[in-house]
């Protein structure tokens, strides 16, 4: 049944738009700002595994954590070098942060896309998928292998990472420092390593994500800006800083996307998604789960 | 200079206004000592640019909403003027202003969208803003026909004619730029960006001032595109791309946010070494990206705030 | 062997006399980043610089070598433009070629027709480049109408009840997809035909797919360029739509002898039949194995038509530039419109009917193939020939999964 398969296709992209976007909404809750090159992290992640994995020989499976420790290098070294002035005491700095953060991020990502393209090439690659079974029937449903391990480790991922912000002690931190930044350094907690820890997880999981879907979507150099529109558009519905708000949101955008193209148009399928941020932004901007008013 | 930090401000006004006078004299003189269309043409190009960079540095740099819509603009006010040519044969006479005052209205209702957004999510709405505007363009077929373009007539045959448009176009631009932001405006938008709170309470309408400030960012740079697309004589969607708009912020970034100088020194500095990067196989996006990372970091004030601070 | 050593030496004087003139310039505009189609824009690179080797080799030709020049036009129209004007008023090219994709094409022809100089179309296939009816513009390659032609009475020899095309949203695309649904009125009155644009940038075409399993067609056709058109590949073979016991799949866009093809396919192309502009079951001049022989021991890769039609196009320029006895623009396109020609794919003559508008300075008699992909990996050469050119269709030979 068309609706069924609507559905079902809908949720799976939900979930790898979920694991894409989560990051995203954590660099939010901390730092207020949006970080223009996560769909570059995305697709460096991409390129570590199909490099890894065809030009080094290592087996996918092994490919795949590879890929999410240099997502997660990637992040922390950003934190490192560029986004540490908006809070380490550098005082001025608070009138143009927002603008600051848009900028240099901005400029991350246009360097890290043509550093790409220079040293590896612009075509598209194939990344080896990490099952061969390329369509198999999963009840009513045609599934590919690729897209069901995909899926299950997405979700695997984002409940590991639920439970660890809720339950563990850095998990806590995070949410300290992201509730109340002097509050949390005044209680002890070092508001500076935290905030390398949350950039190097945004990181691993866009990584993830996309080593996950290299080879259902091949990289090319620009691949990054997909991922990254449809990040915004989660990040602004669930509500800035809320990462359950994220996670729902994304399957919601998954599905509507999914009935969307067949109802409504093919072409348009891509810009839906930004007119819902937009229509967010006018009528509900605190999302479906996010903290009140716009004023950051 | 004795008086208060309101008279360190117009001289520092003045001296930047000058300076960007300067650069356009320049610009006018050298068709005396260059001839070669290729090369004017280059240079037609950069000063597109320089508008496009002064358009979004009223916005971001002296009024501090971080619009990522200039290109799409510069499309929109492109298509305005293509359309119009293209089913109904209009003259550019038409044509033109029809751009400036179509984009105008666009950057208003835009403004009025982003009105009670701050930071990054004028960044995130004028984005979506940009993208639909360009995928709307894209798939339009039977309107825009689509990636293939439309064709536009040109204003005059003469490359050197052309030039010396944009350089007028450019002039009349700081002229107006200068004289708003001498005036009230100027400080009202200035208030506006530093702190928009204040600015509220001290009676500043930030309602009409932000619209205001808007539509005529939007108005140059759809003035700026109608104009470079009677140059090609081809107006396509990737007028409007991202890519275009992350250009058009590295030059100011790089020229220097919030001053006029800037943003044309950054558009001239920056499309010029693209041409002569090219020669290099293509690391000039690279250079670029880095630069502006560079000067984000450690050179806030851009190559002119480095000067005129000597 | 004495023949070829001989040559080799003649070979070689000639090679170092002509290196002492001043080269002739000549442009090639290509898609070497994206957005644009960067493996066609490769295949051309290969093909022109096998022919310029070649060239050069024997002397060049007026006793000048042979110069090319590329620009990148990241297979966008206004980035084609500027690359044209870069290339005619810095470079002061004699003649522009390589372009291969017809967007890029149509902004490129309006610069060359604005200064005179030849432009060799090498792989554009919209109709509107030739409408245009520029008399700088030449067509050695496929055009729209002619493949919308075949591919329709194919459809009507396979008696196909329903079809459903998805084209890419580009001109080409569009363009082909409409010629088609005419045709298909006239060559295949019983047939239901109906077709969708996709967007080429699209990352996910499972919906679209999805609606097709409710209701499957008899065929599905393409007419999309890679990346888009493997996705969409995988994406229908991965829900079981086409190729399928019940719906064929047929390819318009001529993909399948990509060298990047197989890689990123896998099971999905098997069953596959694609419309073709060459198959080494093809008659083909001497120039054009010699040709195919070089590239292969280039790249080990087979020559696909891209590789052929490149070589025409830059064999085009300086046979003519031989002819006319001058490297003066106008004088090219003289000689180009006139002339008689025969190069890798066989002899033709350029049209000058203005009627039909897509006729003129096409080489309307082209060539063309139908064949079908039987197996997994299988090269264009080892693929079944269902049509050779200027045959009927033999419906029997095509296969079906079971």
């Amino acid at each position: 049944m068309l609706a069924l398969d609507l559905l079902v296709n809908g949720l799976v992209f939900g979930l790898f738009y979920a694991l894409m976007a989560v990051g995203l909404a954590m660099i939010f809750g901390v730092l207020k700002v949006v970080n223009f090159a996560h769909g570059e992290f995305y697709m460096v992640g991409a390129y570590t595994y199909v490099l890894v994995a065809t030009r080094l020989g290592v087996p996918p499976w092994l490919a795949l954590p590879m890929a999410a420790v240099a997502g997660a290098a990637l992040g922390a070294l950003v934190e490192r070098l560029l986004m540490r002035p908006l809070y380490a005491g550098y005082g001025s700095w608070s009138i143009m942060k927002d603008e600051y953060a848009v900028v240099v991020t901005f400029g991350l990502s246009l360097l890290l896309i043509n550093v790409v393209d220079k040293v590896v090439g612009p075509y598209p690659f194939r990344g080896p998928p990490l099952i061969e079974t390329s369509r198999f029937a999963l009840g009513p449903v045609m599934m590919n292998g690729q897209k069901l391990i995909a899926a299950g480790i997405s979700i695997a991922l984002l409940t590991g990472l639920a439970l660890f912000i809720k339950r563990s002690l850095w998990g806590r931190q995070i949410q300290a420092v992201a509730q109340n930044r002097l509050g949390a350094s005044l209680a002890g907690i070092d508001a500076t390593r935290t905030t390398a820890l949350i950039f190097a997880i945004s990181g691993l999981l866009a990584a993830l994500a996309g080593a996950l879907l290299a080879p259902l979507i091949n990289p090319s150099p620009d691949v990054g800006a997909f991922p990254a529109i449809k990040s915004y558009v989660i990040v602004v519905l669930g509500g800035m800083g809320s990462i359950w708000g994220a996670m729902v949101a994304a399957l919601l955008l998954g599905v509507l996307e999914s009935f969307f193209a067949v109802y409504v148009s093919y072409d348009y399928r891509d810009a839906f998604g930004l007119l819902i941020l937009i229509l967010v932004l006018i009528f509900r901007p605190q999302g479906l789960a996010g903290e009140k008013g716009r004023e950051v | 200079m004795t008086g208060g930090a309101g008279n360190l401000w117009s001289n520092r006004l003045r001296t930047d206004f000058r300076a960007a006078l300067a650069v356009v004299a320049l610009l006018a003189v050298v068709p005396l000592f260059v001839q070669a269309p290729y090369t004017l043409g280059i240079l037609v190009v950069s000063i597109y640019f320089a508008l496009l960079a002064l358009g979004w540095n009223l916005i971001a740099g002296f009024t501090g909403q971080f619009s990522l819509a200039p290109a799409a603009f510069a499309m929109l006010g492109a298509y305005a003027t293509a359309l119009l040519d293209f089913p109904l044969k209009a003259p550019l006479a038409l044509g033109i202003p029809a751009a400036i005052v179509a984009t105008a209205l666009l950057g208003f209702a835009l403004g009025r969208i982003v009105l009670r957004l701050k930071g990054p999510y004028v960044a995130l709405t004028t984005l979506s803003f940009a993208e639909i505007a360009r995928v709307v363009v894209y798939n339009s077929n039977a309107f825009t026909r689509g990636d293939q373009g439309l064709n536009v007539p040109s204003l005059m045959q003469s490359r050197v004619g052309y030039y010396y448009l944009f350089v007028a176009v450019l002039g009349a631009t700081l002229v107006l730029l200068y004289l708003l932001m001498r005036g009230r405006a100027g400080r009202f938008w200035l208030a506006i960006r530093d702190d928009e709170i204040g600015a509220e309470s001290r009676g500043i309408n930030v309602v009409r001032y932000k619209t205001i400030a808007f539509a005529l960012s939007c108005a140059i740079c759809g003035l700026a595109g109608s104009l470079y697309g009677t140059f090609s004589q081809l107006v396509s969607p990737e007028l409007g791309l991202l890519s275009q708009t992350g250009l058009v912020i590295a030059m100011v970034v790089i020229g220097g946010m919030g001053t006029l100088t800037g943003p044309v020194l950054g558009a001239l500095l920056v499309y010029l070494a693209s041409e002569w990067l090219r020669e290099f196989g293509g690391i000039q996006l690279i250079v670029f990206s880095l630069a502006v990372i560079v000067f984000a970091r450690f050179f806030r004030a851009g190559l002119w705030g480095i000067v005129a601070r000597r | 062997m004495k023949r070829m050593s001989l040559l080799a030496l003649a070979a070689a004087f000639a090679a170092a006399a002509a290196a002492a003139q001043e080269p002739i310039a000549i442009g090639i505009s290509i898609a070497q980043s994206p957005p644009g189609s960067v493996v066609q824009g490769v295949q051309v690179k290969d093909g022109v610089e096998i022919v310029k080797d070649m060239i050069n080799a024997k002397g060049g030709v007026l006793g000048r070598p042979i110069k090319l020049i590329y620009e990148d036009n990241q297979g966008v129209p206004e980035k084609g433009r500027a690359a044209t004007e870069k290339l005619i008023t810095r470079d002061k090219v004699v003649a522009v070629t390589g372009g291969h994709q017809s967007s890029v094409c149509l902004a490129e022809i309006e610069v060359a027709h604005r200064y005179e100089v030849p432009y060799v179309n090498t792989n554009c296939w919209s109709d509107d480049v030739r409408k245009k009816g520029y008399a700088e513009v030449f067509n050695p390659g496929n055009y729209n109408t002619r493949v919308s032609m075949a591919m329709a009475e194919t459809i009507g020899a396979m008696k196909v009840k329903r079809v459903i095309a998805f084209a890419e949203n580009t001109d080409y695309g569009i363009g082909q997809a409409k010629l088609l649904a005419e045709f298909v009125k006239t060559k295949a009155p019983g047939t239901d035909f109906k077709y969708e644009t996709l967007d080429r940038a699209g990352k996910d075409f499972t919906p679209a797919v999805l609606a097709l399993r409710a209701n499957p067609p008899d065929m599905v056709v393409t007419m999309m360029l890679p990346p888009a058109a493997y996705i969409f590949m995988n994406q229908l073979y991965e829900q079981g739509v086409a190729p399928s016991a019940k719906t064929w799949f047929y390819d318009g866009a001529g993909i399948a002898d990509y060298p990047d093809f197989w890689q990123n396919v896998k099971d999905a192309g098997k069953y596959m039949i694609s419309f073709g502009l060459y198959h080494p079951q093809m008659p083909q001049p001497a120039l054009g194995k010699e040709v195919a022989a070089e590239y292969t021991k280039r790249t080990k890769n087979e020559p696909n038509r891209l590789i052929f039609q490149a070589a025409d196009s830059l064999l085009l320029i300086v046979e003519a530039i031989r002819q006319a006895k001058s490297t003066d623009p106008k004088a090219i396109t003289k000689q180009l419109a006139s002339m008689k020609f025969e190069g890798v794919r066989g002899a033709f003559q350029f049209s000058s009917a203005r009627e039909p508008a897509y006729a003129y300075q096409q080489w309307v008699d082209i060539p063309y193939v139908n064949f079908q992909l039987t197996d997994v990996n299988q090269p264009v050469s080892k693929a079944n020939l269902i049509q050779g050119p200027g045959q009927p269709l033999a419906v029997d030979k095509l296969q079906k999964p079971k």
